[in-house]
């Protein structure tokens, strides 16, 4: 009995999500209601911005009435690559319909996602891809890593008036999408819009309060007519500003990046970091639901060119990604620069 | 004169040459480096690793070891500012008790564990090290502690300049460091219940033999220690602002480190919190310096540090080695005559 409810339940999908492509031209519209368990699976716990994905991941698994369960779970921080190549290992075990992981492991978990996917379970990433893009089905991209580049180069031509020397704070020398970020940003500062912008350093915080904060007073004692420290790290771009606050060197030197607006609230309307950007991450977490439902469902096949629609968010095509040659992505858009106009409201 | 100098004073003689000898090959390789800068830089940074470093010298004295201490700096520095977040009225020293009480309770959990059920210290901190940053993880709720949201004097109180000698400024946090290490050191030195650590790590047998409840004294470093690494959360707090659940972490290793190099010995029994509190030094002028060395990539960096650390305490080994045997030598001569006579 139970079986043929299924079958016809299937029947009943399959005809929906025919009607509808017919429908809707070449968008696939998701057809909700499936019972399909999935995990969402972030670089570790404990941080707001993936606190914030999944906020949008629930969103979207409470639209689509997905009777079976979403999972937010993640290793603890001193555990990260380990901790998630083990629950990458355990979701295949248990049978998940998708993983959706913001890789920290480089390319160490693609033993355990090609396993993964060899088990039946799709595999999607969002915030940071699998670098070789093996053992991955499709990476949602928050970005066009290349225009993180365009952006940042741009906040540090508005800092600096045109002209003048920046540095970069980064996080550890081999994360993937901050090495990919830094590298559009030297692509970015070849344009002749900034061609009196001197790029003299990259340090790396380590992602760390307090080695971050070190490293950017030895910036500045290193290059004493520095202009502009950008961060593209939330952990980095707070502790410079505030090592900059900390030893009053605001006017000189202002501080940049990416960063969230209720950490850097104050920096911005004291002057200390005037603008960064950041995106959305509850929609980041919303998007990537939508497509590891479609994945997983079957109701989307993941190949290049076809497009679907994400609920609120609109419709989204799987294209090739520019930065990984051979691997697909979803991109998301843009983001917002905030400065002491806007940060104040998004704080809240 | 040499022969008067207690080892102990010898070693730290010692590394306050290496500190020079740091400071000079440093100030031939990169510009602008010897001036008040770099010393308020180093101070204002070591304060926090100085009082971590101080609290595992206390455990490694006793033949144990705290790996458990970055992750209750990081709770406590969390916890504290959650309290004042949620209360900005708490006066400056009640808030201090607080973090020194918290980090003192999870002592308490590792030193009975040590202690009294006899389980390796290795392995107890090494779970406890996981306990307590997944206990951060879940008390945090992905919230972070914000900047905006402590009230001003905490967040001035590290950088207040108490007073200065020329260039070189003195400021709150870290003369409030250099007071809490004296403090202990003159307890060491002076005291006899904090004696009787030197003497569980150096000999737990004879220790027990003289009466020394060496249960009670390694249960009483486990408590100090996370009484100064809650004091450091504290501190930690005060500096940074913005707390995360990744807050101190690394910070075991790193204080392990500078008990070595500051010459404490990793088998317990002997070596000081001066020692200590000038290995945290080294290690952090090193680290500093290494940035702003153009020669060195980021990528060596790590590997540079390792080797000086290794580098300076094989010297220290060897050194000490030497001036041992050349000592009993040397009093083998002087004692010569008045066996014969």
């Amino acid at each position: 009995m139970k079986n043929f409810i299924k079958i016809t339940a299937a029947a009943a999908l399959s005809l929906g999500t025919a009607s509808a492509t017919l429908a809707g031209g070449h968008s696939v519209s998701l057809t909700p209601g499936e019972d399909i368990n999935m995990v969402l699976l972030p670089k570790f716990l404990g941080i707001l911005v993936f606190d914030q994905a999944n906020e949008g991941a629930q969103e979207a698994h409470a639209e689509l009435g997905n009777t079976g369960e979403l999972l937010f779970v993640g290793p603890t921080p001193e555990n990260s690559t380990a901790g998630q190549i083990e629950i990458m290992t355990t979701s295949a075990t248990q049978g998940q319909g998708a993983v959706m992981l913001s890789n920290n492991a480089g390319d160490q978990i693609v033993p355990s996602a090609v396993a993964a996917q060899a088990a039946g379970t799709r595999v999607v990433t969002w915030d940071s891809p699998i670098p070789s893009g093996e053992g991955e089905d499709v990476f949602v991209a928050q970005v066009d890593f290349g225009s993180i580049g365009t952006v940042m180069a741009d906040m540090a031509h508005s800092i600096l008036g045109g002209s003048g020397q920046m540095a970069v704070l980064s996080a550890t020398p081999d994360a993937a999408n901050q090495n990919a970020w830094i590298a559009a940003m030297e692509v970015a500062l070849k344009g002749e819009k900034y061609s009196n912008i001197e790029l003299v350093d990259i340090v790396y915080g380590d992602d760390q309060a307090e080695v971050s904060y070190n490293r950017a007073l030895a910036l500045v004692d290193k290059h004493p007519n520095l202009g502009v420290i950008m961060s593209p790290t939330t952990v980095g771009i707070q502790a410079a500003a505030k090592a900059m606050q900390d030893e009053g060197m605001c006017g000189e030197v202002g501080v940049s990046g990416l960063g969230l607006p209720s950490e850097m609230v104050s920096y911005t309307m004291n002057g200390c970091a005037p603008e960064f950007a950041l995106w959305d991450f509850r929609d980041l977490g919303y998007l990537t639901y939508y497509t590891a439902y479609g994945l997983a469902s079957g109701q989307m096949k993941g190949e290049i060119g076809e497009t679907f629609s994400a609920g609120r968010m609109g419709d989204f095509t799987i294209e090739e990604d520019p930065g990984r040659p051979g691997s697909s992505r979803i991109l998301m858009g843009d983001f917002t620069v905030y400065n002491s106009e806007n940060v104040e409201a998004a704080s809240k | 004169m040499l022969a008067r100098i207690p080892p102990q004073t010898l070693r730290i003689l010692a590394l306050l040459f290496v500190l020079l000898a740091v400071l000079l090959f440093f100030s031939t390789q990169v510009p602008n480096y010897l001036n008040g800068r770099l010393f308020n830089r180093i101070s204002s940074s070591v304060a926090i690793m100085a009082l971590i470093a101080c609290g595992q010298t206390l455990v490694i004295l006793t033949r144990n070891i705290d790996l458990s201490i970055g992750s209750v700096v990081g709770f406590v520095a969390f916890a504290t500012g959650s309290l004042i977040t949620n209360n900005p009225d708490i006066p400056p020293i009640l808030l201090a008790t607080y973090s020194i009480l918290l980090g003192a309770c999870f002592g308490v959990i590792n030193g009975v564990f040590v202690a009294y059920a006899g389980v390796p210290s290795i392995i107890v901190t090494l779970g406890t090290m996981a306990l307590f940053r997944s206990a951060l993880v879940e008390y945090s709720d992905a919230k972070s502690i914000t900047t905006n949201n402590l009230p001003t004097w905490l967040i001035e109180f590290p950088n207040t300049q108490l007073f200065s000698i020329g260039t070189l400024q003195f400021r709150a946090a870290f003369v409030v460091a250099i007071l809490v290490v004296i403090a202990v050191h003159f307890a060491l030195t002076r005291l006899r219940p904090a004696r009787k650590l030197y003497a569980v790590g150096s000999n737990p047998e004879a220790a027990e033999m003289a009466g020394i409840n060496s249960k009670l004294v390694i249960f009483f470093a486990f408590i100090s220690a996370g009484a100064l690494a809650g004091l450091a959360g504290f501190m930690f707090l005060a500096r940074f602002g913005t707390i995360t659940v990744v807050a101190g972490l690394g910070f075991e290793l790193k204080s392990v480190a500078s008990a070595v190099v500051g010459g404490v010995n990793i088998f317990g029994g002997s070596g000081s919190v001066i020692g200590a509190l000038i290995g945290a030094i080294l290690i952090d002028l090193i680290d500093t310096s290494l940035v702003r060395w153009q020669l060195v990539s980021e990528f060596w960096r790590e590997a540079v540090l390792g080797s000086l650390i290794l580098l300076s305490v094989a010297a220290d080994a060897v050194l000490m080695r030497r001036l041992v045997k050349w000592r009993v030598s040397r009093e083998k001569k002087e004692t010569k005559p008045e066996v014969q006579s």
